[in-house]
């Protein structure tokens, strides 16, 4: 049959990750619905208008009740988080560095589920959970306490022009690791992005000091941009219950957001293009790429595409509008993204709620054997799955295109109230429809991919 | 003017209400009616020259039913169905049939790890 030499890929199509079955695809009348309800809120929000900001962080919401607020601002509080990231992150170094390069290593599960989808839906109920736990940043705090320097500061102060770029990259090479690369389930590959991941993070912190994870640590970045859409918020040290709305308003509009909010949207939607049948016919049938052997590169290509879309689409939608005198219309995209972050988290939900929820118990019995011996650490090893969301797909494809739907809602009254805040009175409402026929084209083009997968 | 808001709300969920229910209305829960009673689906491959047909068909399935591929091969091989428990369906060179059953619904991938390649995607509803 041939050898295959290390490095060259063996065929046409990369073969996927963990997890059995996938979703069924929603059926056209739920996706043609959502796509309506979608459609026509967004302009009743547009009719309904409203002239002025309403959504304000610094006087929105109430003050939560007194007894988790001291809990929550308190040293402990940050200490046991602290912790509670090192101790699952040395668990997982112990199952890569010691354990079996099989699918039954709980190191996978704990990369690909509970890290980059759990992390997302703890982050939208909490707020900015990575910047609590993140390993690097606790690593980074006991090298400054051991050396006696501050890990607020370091050798540099991270340049503005900056910003996010390197966190969108992160999340790209992370995104490329699980939907293009061919060896995304061996063990090798994925302990050496998660070993340069912490040396980049722990030199960054070193050259910049903790500014570098507010800007440039993925996860961080992920994190925080989803925890905007919780209701918690530290206002003059006490913990606030606000809009998320409001909170939203909070996200800063540094360079490379627009990359970060690319990135993450149109991965999601390229995960669910690459199962759908017309894609994998089309790449296995091909002529050119058969005979070239350009499945990887179709793959490549396919994922570069529908970031670079993204950005292309939240670009020119939110640039089609009169400016002030004096203001820039290449600061519209930058200022209008984080009404994204919405329609991503729907997405989120809609493409891997059963995933986390049926792999994300896996991981949780497999973990109790993390080098599989037959251990059983954690007590979960005779442990079994509930795959109650997978037995009822109908209920599962409402909740699909209900979190998409309201993704879309709320991102739309997000810009709206954004566009008000920014634009000239005379075009508070034209300047407005460049962008959300964008955020249109994001949803409609969502339902389809729900629905074609 | 503070109203607003809550009247786009309101009416967002007026109109969300409708959808939940339309799609409520065809609810289709996967029942034991359908698996001893249908039929078992025959699907035909062919494994020759390092190439196997068909290549990423969808194709619909009861949950419960019996599917049987009719393999024609001129090497043996594996096929991998990617259900829940991954399944190994090894087949030998020549002509031979292999049968399996998926209980759960979803979309199931049965594909070649030596030739590299998808064969069908079940979706199994």
């Amino acid at each position: 049959m041939g050898v295959i030499l290390p490095g060259l890929v063996p065929g046409p199509l990369p073969m996927h990750g963990i997890g059995g079955a996938k979703d069924l695809p929603i059926s056209p009348e739920l996706a043609i619905s959502g796509a309506v309800a979608a459609l026509t809120i967004s302009f009743i929000v547009l009719a309904l208008a409203w002239r002025t900001p309403r959504y304000d962080a610094a006087t929105d919401g109430r003050p939560a009740p007194a007894a988790l607020s001291t809990l929550v601002t308190s040293t402990g509080w940050s200490v046991a988080m602290r912790v509670l990231g090192l101790v699952v992150f040395g668990y997982a170094a112990f199952a890569a560095v010691l354990g079996e390069d099989l699918l039954t290593n709980p190191f996978f599960g704990m990369f690909y589920v509970w890290l980059w989808v759990g992390l997302v839906f703890f982050s939208a109920v909490l707020g900015p959970v990575w910047k609590a736990i993140s390993p690097a940043r606790t690593i980074n705090l006991l090298f400054a306490r051991i050396s006696g320097s501050d890990p607020d500061e370091g050798l540099f102060r991270y340049p503005a022009w900056l910003g996010h770029w390197p966190a969108a990259l992160g999340l790209y090479a992370f995104v490329w690791l699980e939907l293009v690369y061919p060896y995304s389930t061996e063990l090798g590959p994925v302990r050496l992005w998660c070993a340069a991941y912490v040396a980049v993070m722990l030199l960054g912190g070193a050259l910049f000091g903790n500014d570098f994870y507010e800007n440039a640590d993925p996860f961080e970045v992920y994190s925080t941009l989803i925890g905007k859409l919780s209701p918690w918020i530290v206002r003059e040290g006490r913990l606030h219950v606000i809009s998320p709305l409001a909170n939203l308003n909070t996200v800063v509009p540094r360079a490379g957001l627009v990359g970060v909010v690319a990135v993450l949207f149109g991965s999601t939607a390229f995960d669910s293009f690459k199962e759908s049948a017309p894609w994998v016919r089309f790449v296995q049938t091909n002529s050119f790429i058969g005979e070239n052997d350009l499945g990887l590169v179709a793959d490549n290509l396919a994922l570069l595409t529908f970031c670079v879309g993204v950005a292309v689409v939240l670009s020119v939608g939110s640039m089609l509008t009169g400016v002030h005198p004096g203001q820039s219309r290449l600061e519209m995209p930058r200022q209008l993204a984080h009404s994204v972050v919405p329609i991503i988290l729907g997405y989120i939900v809609a493409h891997y709620l059963s995933y986390w929820f049926e792999v994300g118990q896996d991981t949780l019995i497999k973990a109790s054997d993390p080098l599989t011996t037959g251990a059983d650490y954690l007590g979960t090893g005779d442990w079994s799955v509930n795959y109650w969301l997978s037995y009822h797909p109908t209920l599962l494809a409402n909740i699909k295109v209900i979190a998409v739907v309201l993704g879309h809602v709320v991102g739309v009254i997000a810009a709206h109230d954004r566009a008000v805040r920014l634009l000239p009175p005379r075009h508070h409402l034209t300047g407005q429809l460049g962008m959300l026929v964008a955020m249109v084209f994001f949803t409609a083009g969502g339902l389809y991919l729900l629905f074609a997968a | 003017m503070s109203r607003i808001p809550t009247r786009v709300l309101s009416l967002g969920a007026a109109l969300l209400l409708p959808l939940a229910l339309a799609s409520c209305g065809s609810d289709e829960e996967p029942d034991a009616g359908t698996d001893g009673t249908t039929e078992p689906l025959v699907i035909e491959v062919t494994v020759a020259d390092g190439s196997i047909d068909p290549k990423g068909d969808r194709i619909q399935v009861g949950v419960g039913q019996e599917i049987v591929f009719d393999i024609t091969a001129d090497e043996a091989g594996e096929l991998h169905a990617h259900t829940t428990e991954e399944l190994t369906l090894d087949y030998p060179a020549g002509e031979s049939e292999q049968t399996m059953v998926v209980d759960q619904p979803g979309v199931v991938e049965v594909e070649s790890h030596d030739i590299d390649q998808i064969i069908v995607q079940l979706q199994v509803s």
